[in-house]
C-alpha cells in the first residue's frame, strides 16, 4: 500500500499535470461550443427577443387605457365601506393609519375624521359586485369586467404617481407603457402610429398631463405616443400645404429619403432611419387618419350607446369612440387621459358630475368592443394613479367633504384581453385604508398587462447608459389569479 | 483493465469534471442545438447505469478496508475500475440531463433539487476516485462517503422520477383521489366532485377516523353531518351561523382559524365553494346541472370542472421561414407570427380603397399557417369567401362590416377549426346563419350585432346553440331615452361689428334647435326652429335647446352676442394692470375674444385683464371722429375668490384729449353671498356724442363687504372686452 502511494506521488509529475490541465481546458472548449453568447460581453439575446414580436402567444393584441387622471375616489365608486358611514366624524385609529406619510395638504390637519360615501351602493350582475349609484352604466357591465380593489402605488402626488404608473419610474425620461408595447410588439397597421394619445377634461379639479407621459424615453422615437387633438387637424402638420398634391409629396419624400440615406451612411445615427420611417408613416397617415377620425358614419345605435357627447370632439365620450376606432384599426395602445378627478374638497358635488361624464362612454366602449368580437383581443383598463383617503380633507359637514391622496389602496377595472370577466379581486380593510388581501403593486399590474400581450416583462428590456431597463424596473409579478 | 485504457478513462473523467463545472457555471447562457437535444433525451436511458454501478461500487467501498477485502487483489482492482466507470457514466448522465433540462417544460423547484443532487453524486464519486488512495483516506471516510453517495442516488432518483411521472406516481392508483377534470360537467355531483376533494385535500389529514382532531371527521357524509366537539359543523342554508364557515373565515393569525397555520390553506375559490355549498343547502346528492344556469355555485363549479386552456395551442403544421413571411408584408397587409417561434400567422388587411381579393390569394404559400384573418371593413363579397376558405386552419375570422351576406357562409363551413367569427355590420340574416351555424363544429363565438338578425332571433339562435356564444350587442329599444346635448355655436366670435348671421349647430343629425332672443326659455313647440336665416343686428342673448324624436330635449344653452360697432384705432393704458393678469395689455379690450370662468381654463390667462390696486383706465383714439351713444364692459364675478364687479365706471369723451367731457357714470350692483361665478356686462348710455378720444375708467371695489370671507380687502376687477356703439 505504502509503495503504491509513493508510486502514485512520483508518477504525478509536471508532464502529467500539464496534460491533465490541457484536458480541462479541452473540457471548457467543448462546453463553450454550446454557449454562443458566452464571450459577447454579457449581452442578452435582446435582438432575438425584441424583434417586435410577442415572446409567447398573446391573449390581447391591443390596449385601450382609460386613464382617470387626478385619482377617482374608490370609496364613492367601487369600494363599498358601510362601516365608514357608521363611523362618520370619528377619528381614524392610529393603528390603521400607521406611519403612512401625508401630503402637504393634510399634513397640518389637526384631526382626521372618517367619512363614508354620500352615495349608495348596490350589487349587480352575476358577480354581485358592489357599484355605487354614480355609475349606472358601469354597473350594467360588471359581468364583463374585473374589478381590482387592491391596487397600491409608491407615490403620493399626481405627477410622480402618474409617471410611475405609465413608465414604471417616478422620475420622467423612461419610456411609457405604450412605447414599450410598440417596441415589444411592432406594428399591426403600418398606416397608423402604434401608440396614440387622446386628452379630455372633466368638470372637476384638473391636474396637468404632460407629453413626458407618452414619451419614448430612450427607445427609438418611432415608439413615441402621437397625440390626436380635437380640432380640424387631429394630427398636427399632417395636412399637405395648399398647392401641393399627393404626387409632389411622394416625389419630395423620395428625394428626401435619398438624402437621408446618404447621411445615414455617413453618420450611422439610427435616428435618421427612424425619421425616414416617420415621414413615410405620415404620408400614409394622410389618408388613414381622416378615415379613422370620421365619426359621421357611426350608426344611431352607437350614438345612443356612447351618449350624444360622443360626437362632440374633445369630450371623453368622443375619445372613447375614437379609441375604439383606432384600436379596431390596429393601433396597439390607445391612451386616454380624462382630467378632473382630484376632489380634495366639495367631493360629493364634483364627483357626481365627473362620474356622469365618463360612466356611459366607458361602459359603452366595453360593450362596443364585445359586439364586434374584439373584446377578447383588446384589453381595456379604467383607473387613476392612486386612491383617496378614508378621512376627510378640510371641513367635514353632513353633506360635504373632501378626500386627500392615498397611495395604499385604490380600485381599477380591466376588461377583455384574457382577463377573467365578472370577478372582484383583492379586498381592503373595513375602513378602506389598507389592503386586506391580494395586493397588486403597480409593477405587478404592468407585468400583467405585458403578459397579456405575450411579453415577458423580465425579458422586455432595453440597454441604455450601461444597464438594462424594463417597464417593471426590478420587480413585478404577473397576477395570475385574474387571468382566464 | 489495461493501463493505457485506464489512463485514458481517468483523463476523460478529469476533463468531464472541468466541463461539467463549466457548464453549470454558465448554465444560463447554454443554447442546445437541435441535434444535441436527442442526446439530452437519452438521459432517462443512461441514468440507470450510474445508479446501479455506483450502488455496487459504494457497497464495495464501504467494506473496502476489511482485511480480507483490502488484501484481495481482484477486489481492489475491480472496485477501482467500477468506481471509474460509474463516475464516467455519472458524468455522461449529468451532461445529458443538463441538455434535457434546457428544453421547454422543465423548471421549478423539483428540477433544481434533482439537478443539484445529481451533480453532487458526480462530484462526490469523482472526488472519492481521486482521493481514495491518499494516506488519510481511511475506513470512516470511505464509509461516510459511500453512504453520502447512496443517499444522493436515492434522492436524485426520487426527484427525477417525480419530474417525469409526477408527484405521487406510485401511490396514485391506490389512493382514492379523483382527478377533477375527469368528471364531466353533466355527471358532476356538487358534494362528491367539488366539496369532497377540497375537504380531503385540505382538512382530512387531521379530521379523519384515525386522527379525529376536535372529534371531527370530514371523510364521509354521515360524520360531516354529525359535526365535532364544538357542535354541528353547519346549518344548511344559513352560512352566518355555520361553524365550518366561521372557522375558515377567521383571520389566519387566529388560533381557531382552519386550516391551522403551517398547513396548506384554502384558496379563495375553495372558501367560496364551501360558503355557497352551505348557503344553497346543496346537500350531498345534488348534481351541478340541477342548479340554475346563472347560479354562482354552478358558475364556480363549471370553472373548476372544465379545465382552463392555459397551455398554448399546439398546431399541427410547420412554420414557414421568416423571409417568406417578411416578403408578404406590405403597407396595407400585415402578416406576422402569433409569437416568436410560433408557426401560426395572423393577417390583417387595411385600407378599403386599396382592397382586392388578390391580397388574399397572394398568401397561398402560407395558407396553412394563417390562423387569424382580419378583414374588418374591407369590401369582401360572397364570392371572395372561396379564397378565405383556403385558409384551412383559421381560428379567428373577422368579417365585420364587409359586404358578405348569409348566402356566402356555406363557402367557409369547411373551416373546421374556426372558433370565432365576427359578422357584425354585415347583411347576414337569421335564416342563412341558422342553417349554416351548426356546420362550424368548433365555433365558440359569433357576433351578429348591427345585422338583419333581430334581438329575438339572436335569443333564438343562442337557445338552439348553447355551445356557441351569440353576441347580439346593443340595440336601442327606445325604452330608455337619453338627453340630447345642448346646441353649439358655430360663429367664429360672439363679438361682432356689423349685422351677422346666427350660426348654431348640433352634432346629431336631424335635431331641431329651437331658440329665443328675449331671454326666455325656449320650448319644444312655440319657439322658432333655427335655420340659417337669423341675422343679428344688436347685442343679444340667445337661448337655445335641441329636440329630437326619441330623445329628451337638451339642457338650455345660452350664447351672449355683443355688438361693438366702433373699434378704436389705438388704445393706451393710463394705469398699469395687475402683474399676473396682463392678458394682451390694452389690446385685450377690443380683440373680440371673450374669456371664460375657471382658472384652469387656458382662455382664462389670455383673455382677462385685471386691476386691484388702481383704476382700470384706458384712452382710446379714433382716427376719424365717431358718433357714439353707449359703452359696454364685460366682466367676471367670483365672490369666493374676491373677484367683484367695478365699484363705478366713468365714460369720458370728446375731440380733445385734454378736455374730455363726462358722458356717463355707471354703478353696477354688487353680488350677494353664495352667488355662483358668472359673467356680466354693464352698459353706459348717453346722448349721441361725436368723439375722437374716449376715456374709460373703472374703479375696483376698495373694501370687500363684510359678508365675504375676503372682507375689508381690495377686490380684483377682471375685464375681457368693451363695446362701443
Amino acid at each position: 500500500m505504502e509503495k503504491e502511494i509513493l508510486e502514485h506521488g512520483l508518477n504525478f509529475n509536471r508532464r502529467r499535470f500539464l496534460s491533465s490541465m490541457s484536458l480541462g481546458i479541452g473540457g471548457i472548449a467543448l462546453g463553450s461550443l454550446l454557449m454562443p453568447d458566452l464571450f459577447k460581453n454579457g449581452e442578452l439575446d435582446e435582438e432575438a427577443l425584441v424583434a417586435g414580436m410577442p415572446h409567447f402567444a398573446p391573449k390581447a393584441k391591443r390596449v385601450i387605457y382609460l386613464f382617470q387622471n387626478g385619482a377617482p375616489s374608490q370609496q364613492e365608486l367601487f369600494d363599498y365601506k358601510p362601516k365608514l358611514r357608521d363611523l362618520f366624524g370619528k377619528e381614524i385609529p392610529p393603528s390603521v393609519r400607521g406611519n403612512q406619510r401625508l401630503t402637504g395638504m393634510t399634513a397640518n390637519q389637526a384631526s382626521f375624521p372618517l367619512v363614508g360615501s354620500f352615495v349608495d351602493f348596490k350589487q349587480y350582475g352575476e358577480s354581485r359586485a358592489w357599484v355605487s349609484d354614480l355609475l349606472p352604466y358601469t354597473s350594467k357591465i360588471v359581468d364583463d369586467i374585473c374589478i381590482v380593489k387592491s391596487m397600491y402605488t409608491e407615490a403620493i402626488n399626481h405627477d410622480p404617481a402618474l409617471t410611475f404608473l405609465q413608465t414604471g419610474s417616478q422620475q420622467g425620461n423612461r419610456p411609457s407603457m405604450g412605447a414599450w408595447l410598440s417596441y415589444g410588439l411592432g406594428n399591426e397597421n403600418k398606416n397608423l402610429p402604434n401608440f396614440t394619445v387622446l386628452l379630455s377634461r372633466g368638470v372637476g379639479n384638473g391636474q396637468g398631463v404632460y407629453s413626458k407621459l407618452w414619451s419614448n424615453g430612450f427607445l427609438d422615437s418611432v415608439h413615441q405616443g402621437v397625440q390626436f387633438s380635437k380640432g380640424e387637424d387631429p394630427v398636427l402638420y399632417l395636412r399637405d400645404p395648399e398647392g401641393m398634391d399627393r404626387k409632389e409629396r411622394r416625389e419630395m419624400l423620395d428625394n428626401l429619403s435619398e438624402l437621408n440615406e446618404i447621411s445615414y451612411q455617413e453618420f450611422g445615427d439610427p435616428e435618421i432611419t427612424a425619421k425616414v420611417k416617420q415621414y413615410e408613416m405620415a404620408y400614409r397617415m394622410q389618408t388613414a387618419v381622416p378615415e379613422v377620425m370620421d365619426l359621421s358614419k357611426e350608426s344611431d345605435d352607437i350614438i345612443k350607446l356612447y351618449g350624444p357627447d360622443c360626437l362632440v370632439p374633445g369630450t371623453f365620450a368622443a375619445n372613447c369612440l375614437l379609441a375604439r376606432k383606432l384600436s379596431e384599426n390596429g393601433v396597439r395602445f390607445v391612451q386616454l387621459y380624462h382630467q378632473g378627478w382630484d376632489q380634495h374638497g366639495n367631493l360629493p358635488f364634483e364627483i357626481t358630475k365627473q362620474a356622469k361624464d365618463v360612466d356611459q362612454a366607458s361602459a359603452a366602449l366595453v360593450t362596443d368592443l364585445k359586439q364586434r368580437g374584439l373584446l377578447d383581443e383588446t384589453l381595456v383598463i379604467w383607473g387613476g394613479e392612486f386612491g383617496r383617503t378614508s378621512y376627510t380633507q378640510g371641513k367635514l359637514t353632513q353633506d360635504n367633504y373632501g378626500r386627500d391622496h392615498h397611495p395604499r389602496c385604490f380600485t381599477i377595472w380591466m376588461a377583455g384581453g384574457g382577463i377573467k370577466p365578472g370577478i372582484v379581486y383583492g379586498e381592503t380593510d373595513e375602513l378602506g385604508y389598507n389592503i386586506a388581501s391580494n395586493p397588486v403593486h403597480v409593477h405587478d399590474f404592468q407585468a400583467t398587462i405585458l403578459h397579456q400581450l405575450g411579453l415577458n416583462h423580465e425579458k422586455l428590456v432595453f440597454k441604455h447608459l450601461g444597464r438594462r431597463y424594463r417597464l417593471t424596473d426590478v420587480s413585478g409579478k404577473v397576477v395570475n389569479d385574474i387571468l382566464i | 483493465m489495461q493501463i493505457k485504457l485506464k489512463r485514458f478513462a481517468e483523463q476523460l473523467l478529469f476533463a468531464s469534471n472541468i466541463l461539467i463545472a463549466f457548464l453549470f457555471f454558465f448554465e444560463d447562457k447554454l443554447v442546445i442545438p437541435v441535434w444535441l437535444q436527442t442526446v439530452g433525451r437519452m438521459h432517462p436511458l443512461i441514468l440507470h447505469f450510474p445508479i446501479v454501478i455506483l450502488l455496487i461500487a459504494m457497497l464495495m467501498e464501504f467494506f473496502r478496508f476489511k482485511t480480507e477485502n483490502s488484501t484481495n487483489m481482484f477486489y481492489r482492482n475491480f472496485l477501482q475500475n467500477l468506481l471509474l466507470i460509474g463516475a464516467l457514466f455519472a458524468a455522461v448522465t449529468v451532461i445529458m440531463g443538463l441538455f434535457l433540462s434546457r428544453e421547454e417544460g422543465y423548471s421549478g423547484e423539483l428540477l433544481l433539487w434533482h439537478k443539484w443532487t445529481g451533480l453532487g453524486i458526480f462530484f462526490i464519486a469523482s472526488l472519492i476516485y481521486w482521493v481514495r488512495n491518499s494516506s488519510w483516506y481511511k475506513a470512516p471516510i470511505a464509509q461516510s462517503g459511500a453512504i453520502l453517495t447512496v443517499i444522493g442516488l436515492v434522492l436524485t432518483g426520487h426527484y427525477g422520477a417525480s419530474l417525469t411521472h409526477g408527484d405521487n406516481f406510485i401511490f396514485e392508483p391506490i389512493s382514492s383521489r379523483q382527478e377533477m377534470a375527469a368528471v364531466p360537467l353533466e355527471k358532476a355531483v356538487v358534494f362528491n366532485d367539488l366539496i369532497r376533494p377540497v375537504l380531503e385535500n385540505k382538512c382530512a389529514s387531521c379530521h379523519n377516523p384515525d386522527k379525529l382532531k376536535g372529534e371531527l371527521v370530514l371523510t364521509d357524509p354521515e360524520s360531516i353531518k354529525k359535526g365535532g366537539k364544538s357542535g354541528k359543523l353547519y346549518v344548511p342554508g344559513n352560512p352566518e351561523v355555520s361553524l365550518l364557515l366561521q372557522r375558515i373565515h377567521l383571520s389566519p393569525d387566529d388560533k381557531k382559524h382552519m386550516p391551522p397555520a403551517g398547513k396548506a390553506q384554502l384558496t379563495p375559490d375553495e372558501i367560496q365553494l364551501l360558503t355557497l355549498w352551505v348557503k344553497e343547502n346543496s346537500g350531498f346528492t345534488k348534481k351541478v346541472v340541477d342548479l340554475p344556469v346563472k347560479d354562482p355555485l354552478r358558475l364556480l363549479a363549471t370553472a373548476r370542472l372544465v379545465p382552463s386552456a392555459k397551455k398554448e395551442e399546439a398546431y399541427d403544421f410547420d412554420a414557414v421561414d421568416e423571409e417568406t413571411v417578411k416578403k408578404l408584408n406590405n403597407d396595407y397587409r400585415t402578416v406576422a407570427p402569433l409569437a416568436k417561434e410560433s408557426p401560426a400567422l395572423s393577417v390583417n388587411i387595411y385600407n378599403r380603397s386599396a382592397f382586392n381579393i388578390k391580397q388574399l390569394d397572394e398568401l397561398d404559400e402560407v395558407r396553412q399557417q394563417v390562423v387569424s384573418l382580419n378583414l374588418n371593413k374591407m369590401p369582401v363579397k360572397d364570392e371572395d369567401l372561396k379564397s378565405i376558405a383556403r385558409f384551412e386552419n383559421l381560428r379567428k375570422l373577422d368579417l365585420n362590416f364587409t359586404d358578405v351576406t348569409g348566402k356566402g357562409l356555406k363557402e367557409i363551413t369547411t373551416l373546421k377549426h374556426l372558433q370565432s367569427l365576427t359578422l357584425s355590420g354585415t347583411k347576414v340574416n337569421y335564416k342563412d346563419l341558422q342553417s349554416q351555424i351548426s356546420s362550424f363544429k368548433k365555433l365558440k363565438t359569433v357576433s351578429v350585432w348591427d345585422t338583419e338578425i333581430s334581438v329575438a332571433e339572436v335569443a333564438q339562435l343562442q337557445k338552439s346553440h348553447t355551445n356557441i356564444s351569440v353576441i347580439g350587442g346593443f340595440r336601442d329599444d327606445g325604452k330608455d331615452p337619453l338627453k340630447l346635448n345642448p346646441p353649439q355655436i358655430k360663429n367664429a366670435a360672439t363679438v361682432f361689428s356689423q349685422a351677422t348671421p346666427l350660426l348654431l349647430k348640433h352634432p346629431i343629425k336631424g335635431v331641431a334647435i329651437r331658440f329665443t332672443t328675449d331671454g326666455s326659455e325656449p320650448d319644444s313647440l312655440r319657439s322658432p326652429v333655427f335655420s340659417d336665416k337669423t341675422i343679428l343686428n344688436e347685442s343679444v342673448t340667445i337661448k337655445a335647446k335641441a329636440f329630437k324624436e326619441g330623445w329628451y330635449g337638451s339642457d338650455m344653452a345660452t350664447f351672449d352676442f355683443f355688438k361693438c360697432t366702433y373699434k378704436p384705432d389705438s388704445v393706451n393704458l393710463l394705469l398699469p394692470l395687475n402683474r399676473v393678469h396682463q392678458a394682451e395689455g390694452a389690446k385685450t379690450f377690443f380683440d373680440n375674444k371673450l374669456g371664460t370662468i375657471g382658472a384652469n381654463n387656458p382662455a382664462w390667462a389670455n383673455n382677462w385683464a385685471a386691476v386691484r390696486d388702481n383704476d382700470m383706465a384706458i384712452v382710446s383714439e379714433f382716427k376719424k371722429p365717431v358718433t357714439i351713444s353707449s359703452v359696454g364692459m364685460h366682466y367676471m364675478i367670483e365672490e369666493d375668490t374676491g373677484i367683484f364687479p367695478p365699484d363705478i365706471v366713468e365714460i369720458w369723451g370728446g375731440p380733445n384729449p385734454d378736455k374730455l367731457k363726462l358722458l356717463d357714470r355707471v354703478k353696477p350692483g354688487l353680488p350677494s353671498k353664495g352667488d355662483k361665478p358668472s359673467l356680466k356686462s354693464l352698459e353706459g348710455t348717453f346722448k349721441p356724442e361725436t368723439v375722437t378720444y374716449l376715456k374709460i375708467v373703472a374703479r375696483p371695489i376698495n373694501k370687500i363687504p363684510d359678508w365675504n370671507k375676503n372682507k375689508g380687502k381690495k377686490a380684483l376687477l377682471l375685464v375681457d372686452e368693451m363695446f362701443i356703439n
